[in-house]
């Protein structure tokens, strides 16, 4: 009786867990070992038999290719671009809507924040509309300023820029949010000490402020970093990685490869190259939260 | 070096007013404790000196100057917070140096300042640890520590030793104490204990609902309170108070000026029979509770723990001295004022309504 | 003077304070506007701002331009579907990982972390290839499995087990509760805040996703209905904009109309979700 009532105890956690790690299984381990495997096929979709083991082909070549080349390229400006200006953007309308809880900076928060619960699909839409150029409201406004026009989404030069407006416009509530929360969380009384040490506003900015919200600051990096690799939806909707591969990113290529070229290897390929970008972030991200104890 | 003066001093949260055209001067050299119940406004005075809680109208003047528009880091005052507010991204010496670094001071006077200040008050070896590393105590000399290093004409300390444990917070008085004696600087300390207050002040200002109630020397504070709140807060256990008529003019006596007998006294300002209804032995002093049939109870400190609970006794106040006659405003009637005989001849009817 | 300059920042401050509201919300007021033009309207230089008669035809001329009904009614079978798989999967899961201590519990642990930051754009692929095999690509299905863990659910829902006191499921279990009885009255009642939350996050990414059912739909009759309004675009060409945005509003008011109501949870549950 007493041995049963041991083994039961023994197994019921993993029962209890055992659904959970199904999913995780079926839709994140298994795809991962997948992806990498593929990676070295040639996989033919129509004949599976014609399928072989090409080592390193898929990566020599892909490496090679002109389309991948300028899809790295874009999405690291985009990558660093969103960091940038996102961590700028957000921490100065945190400071300026969050150092006093008042019905104006509420609102203003709500009004920042709104656009990043609403679907890329409607944000993209929207855009599309007011950037085209010939009867679109952003030209009509700079007509009305006697400012030059621009070809915004349909001209190589500028479409990339204009997909990064939409995506800062789109995440920089969500981070002001965060660095809200960052800054009240940090006590009133530290501030008072600053004061009376004679720190002025700057430096108690940069040697109080700054390090006390560090952690949430590289969170905040890190997120923006693995965010903007992964881009996909708004390159889709606004350009369709056009004109002329301007704004072409990373899992657009993949999306391009398996669903156009059906070439799965190539496509899983970029797929572990993304799979290792995000492997270091996350690698990153938890190795600071164990040092992040000492803020305690 | 410095005397501070409060004129007319006014202070609001949005429209709630807290401190109303308050006056208060705080002598030079002194070491003066603010105390009073929690919201009574004392922090809220500190943080006026401080300049990080500015006054709504009214002067704040430090050696006769108005220093209402001088910035808290160049009012020459340094200030210990409850929470020690130490800055937690930086080293212990960091701490300490970081108003020293926005004051200007050249790098090699600095050293030598914080290596004084450090062995001062036992931090040398923990220079440069992070605050996080420290125990409570060690914190605690931190703040003090960042404080003192400023050399400030005033020191500030906002109930800074509240979240130490009891043994701890009895040795960092003495500290404090030495460190007053030394310095001979201006402190003003908040508290809401007045054995803190009492142990630690040469003035004590006491304070309810943004009003002082009385500003004297620990033995005055005891001995003359000014009013029934004075009388009530200043003491443990507090004083007894009793209704001397129907008017709302009322008597006290402090619960270590009472006698306990057996017997029926002669010759008492006051008496009472009773029966003791709690006992509380402390050690080296029993606290008793009598309580008489109408329903009135007798606090007594004794040093003796003869006497068992629901035992008949007689407690009573020999010297007419000891007892304290407040009028219906609680304000002190004191023996050369008018209705002083007055009190005098009901406390004779109520004694004899006892009997 | 001092009281003047003060003044003119105050006004400065509230200027730039409305500048950033319109900046942020005027997009939708955008939306609404084109989507009441006429055809002429939407098709002028300089743009039409308000339109001289709204034309409420538009949103009928959207609702018949593909099969809404049926996109409107995936979405919220898939979001039903998740929302309630999730919890079924989630809830046991953290709190074996909260109360138990068993031999693989930090491995099995950093799976669940790995699951949370591991991204769709990687696992796409396989998953594609895999539901094919699985003969699923017409159905609902592909759509739903794969979120059936929730892995940021799961992390969540462990912390807020976890400050549960000890002392309080000592007690039920002295009053002979069961280990069921404890969870379902004891431990659900006090996460109520973390559940709320992770029904608002599903709800928020699963009414918005557009990549995965992109991948995953062949056919119209499974697609959800930001697929469906994204191929508005497509055909009703470049010129129909009116008829766009008013099909843009299907898949804008349900969350613009729970965003007016809860604001206040959910900014707040926003904010801390970068604390953690």
């Amino acid at each position: 009786m007493r041995k049963i009532d041991k083994i039961k105890q023994y197994v019921f956690p993993y029962l209890l867990i055992l659904p959970s790690m199904v999913g995780i299984g079926l839709f994140v381990v298994y795809p991962i070992i997948k992806v990498i495997i593929l990676s070295f096929y040639s996989t033919n979709m129509i004949n599976p038999a014609k399928t072989k083991y090409v080592g390193f082909e898929n990566y020599i070549k892909m490496f090679n290719k002109v389309m991948f080349k300028k899809a790295m390229v874009n999405t690291s400006i985009y990558t660093l671009v969103m960091i940038v200006v996102v961590l700028a953007l957000s921490l100065l309308l945190a400071v300026w809507l969050g150092q006093k809880s008042s019905r104006i900076n509420y609102i203003c928060q709500m009004a920042v924040f709104l656009p990043h619960i609403i679907s890329i699909v409607s944000v993209a839409l929207i855009f599309v509309q007011m950037m085209e150029p010939n009867f679109g409201l952003f030209n009509s406004i700079l007509v009305a300023l006697n400012l030059p026009t621009s070809r915004w989404l349909q001209s190589s030069d500028t479409a990339l820029m204009s997909v990064l407006l939409v995506s800062i416009w789109k995440s920089v509530g969500y981070y002001t949010l965060i660095f809200i929360a960052a800054l009240q969380s940090v006590p009133r009384d530290i501030y008072e000490a600053a004061e009376l040490d004679n720190a002025g506003k700057f430096k108690t900015f940069y040697k109080i402020t700054l390090p006390m919200i560090s952690p949430q600051i590289f969170f905040v990096v890190i997120v923006l970093t693995i965010g903007s690799f992964k881009v996909i939806e708004t390159i889709r909707l606004m350009t369709n990685g056009g004109p002329n591969n301007a704004t072409t990113s990373l899992v657009f290529y993949i999306y391009r490869e398996v669903f156009n070229n059906t070439d799965i290897g190539k496509g899983a390929a970029a797929g572990v190259v993304l799979m290792v970008i995000v492997g270091i972030m996350t690698v990153l991200y938890f190795s600071s939260l164990s040092k992040r104890v000492h803020y305690r | 070096m410095a005397k501070i003066e409060f004129r007319n001093v006014t202070k609001a949260f949005d429209k709630n007013v807290v401190i109303k055209d308050l006056n208060l001067e705080i002598e030079d050299g002194s070491f003066t404790v603010l105390v009073g119940p929690s919201g009574c406004g004392k922090t809220t005075l500190l943080r006026m000196i401080a300049g990080i809680g500015p006054q709504t109208s009214g002067q704040v003047l430090i050696d006769g100057v108005d220093v209402s528009n001088v910035p808290p880091g160049k009012r020459k005052v340094a200030m210990v917070f409850q929470n020690y507010a130490i800055y937690p991204t930086m080293t212990v010496k960091e701490n300490i140096e970081f108003g020293l670094k926005n004051n200007k001071v050249p790098k090699e006077q600095r050293e030598k300042l914080i290596n004084e200040t450090a062995s001062k008050v036992g931090l040398t070896e923990y220079l440069n640890r992070k605050p996080s590393q420290l125990s409570g105590g060690q914190r605690q000399r931190v703040a003090l520590a960042r404080a003192m290093v400023k050399n400030p004409s005033v020191f500030l300390m906002d109930e800074p030793l509240s979240n130490l444990d009891a043994k701890l917070r009895v040795q960092m008085r003495v500290e404090l104490i030495e460190l007053h004696n030394k310095l001979k600087t201006t402190f003003v300390y908040v508290t809401h204990d007045q054995v803190e207050a009492m142990s630690m002040a040469d003035t004590i200002v006491l304070m309810n609902e943004g009003k002082i109630q009385q500003k004297a020397s620990p033995e005055v504070m005891y001995k003359d309170p000014d009013n029934l709140f004075a009388a009530r807060f200043i003491g443990s256990p507090p004083m007894n108070v009793c209704n001397l008529d129907h008017k709302g003019n009322k008597f006290g006596f402090r619960p270590e000026r009472v006698d306990i007998t057996d017997e029926y006294v002669n010759d008492t300002a006051f008496i009472m029979e009773g029966v003791v209804v709690t006992r509380e032995m402390l050690g080296h002093e029993t606290i008793y509770s009598v309580r008489n049939e109408e329903g009135i109870t007798v606090t007594v400190k004794r040093l003796d723990d003869k006497w068992r609970m629901d035992q008949k006794v007689f407690v009573s106040v020999k010297d007419i001295k000891d007892i304290y006659f407040f009028g219906k405003d609680g304000q002190r009637i004191r023996e050369n004022d008018n209705d002083y005989a007055y009190c005098i001849n009901q406390l004779r009817g109520v004694k004899n309504e006892e009997n | 003077m001092y009281g003047v300059s003060q003044n003119i920042k105050n006004t400065a401050n509230i200027i730039l304070k409305i500048l950033v509201v319109a900046i942020f919300a005027f997009p939708f007021l955008w939306v609404i506007s084109v989507s009441l033009q006429t055809d002429a309207e939407v098709n002028t230089f300089p743009a039409t701002i308000i339109p001289k008669t709204p034309q409420f035809n538009n949103y009928v001329r959207a609702w018949q331009a593909g099969p809404f009904l049926t996109y409107f009614k995936n979405s919220v079978v898939i979001i039903v579907a998740i929302i309630t798989i999730q919890m079924l999967i989630m809830i046991p899961a953290a709190y074996a990982f909260a109360m138990y201590d068993f031999k693989l519990k930090n491995i099995l642990f950093s799976l669940v972390l790995i699951a949370f930051m591991v991204p769709t754009q990687v696992t796409f692929v396989p998953v594609y290839l895999m539901m094919g095999e699985w003969g699923l690509l017409r159905t609902l299905w592909p759509q739903i499995l794969p979120f059936m863990t929730n892995a940021f659910g799961i992390f969540l829902l462990r912390q807020y087990f976890m400050q549960v006191p000890e002392e309080l499921i000592e007690a039920a279990r002295l009053d002979n509760a069961s280990e069921l009885k404890i969870v379902y009255k004891l431990m659900i009642p006090m996460a109520k805040p973390a559940l709320a939350t992770i029904i608002l996050f599903s709800f928020v990414s699963h009414w918005n996703e557009y990549f995965w059912p992109l991948i995953m739909t062949n056919t119209t009759d499974v697609r959800p209905l930001t697929v469906g309004i994204a191929a508005l675009k497509s055909t009703e060409g470049f010129v129909n904009w009116n008829t766009i945005m008013a099909g843009n509003m299907f898949l804008i008011a349900p969350i613009l109309i729970v965003y007016v109501f809860c604001s206040r949870f959910i900014i707040k549950a926003f904010s801390y979700s970068g604390i953690k």
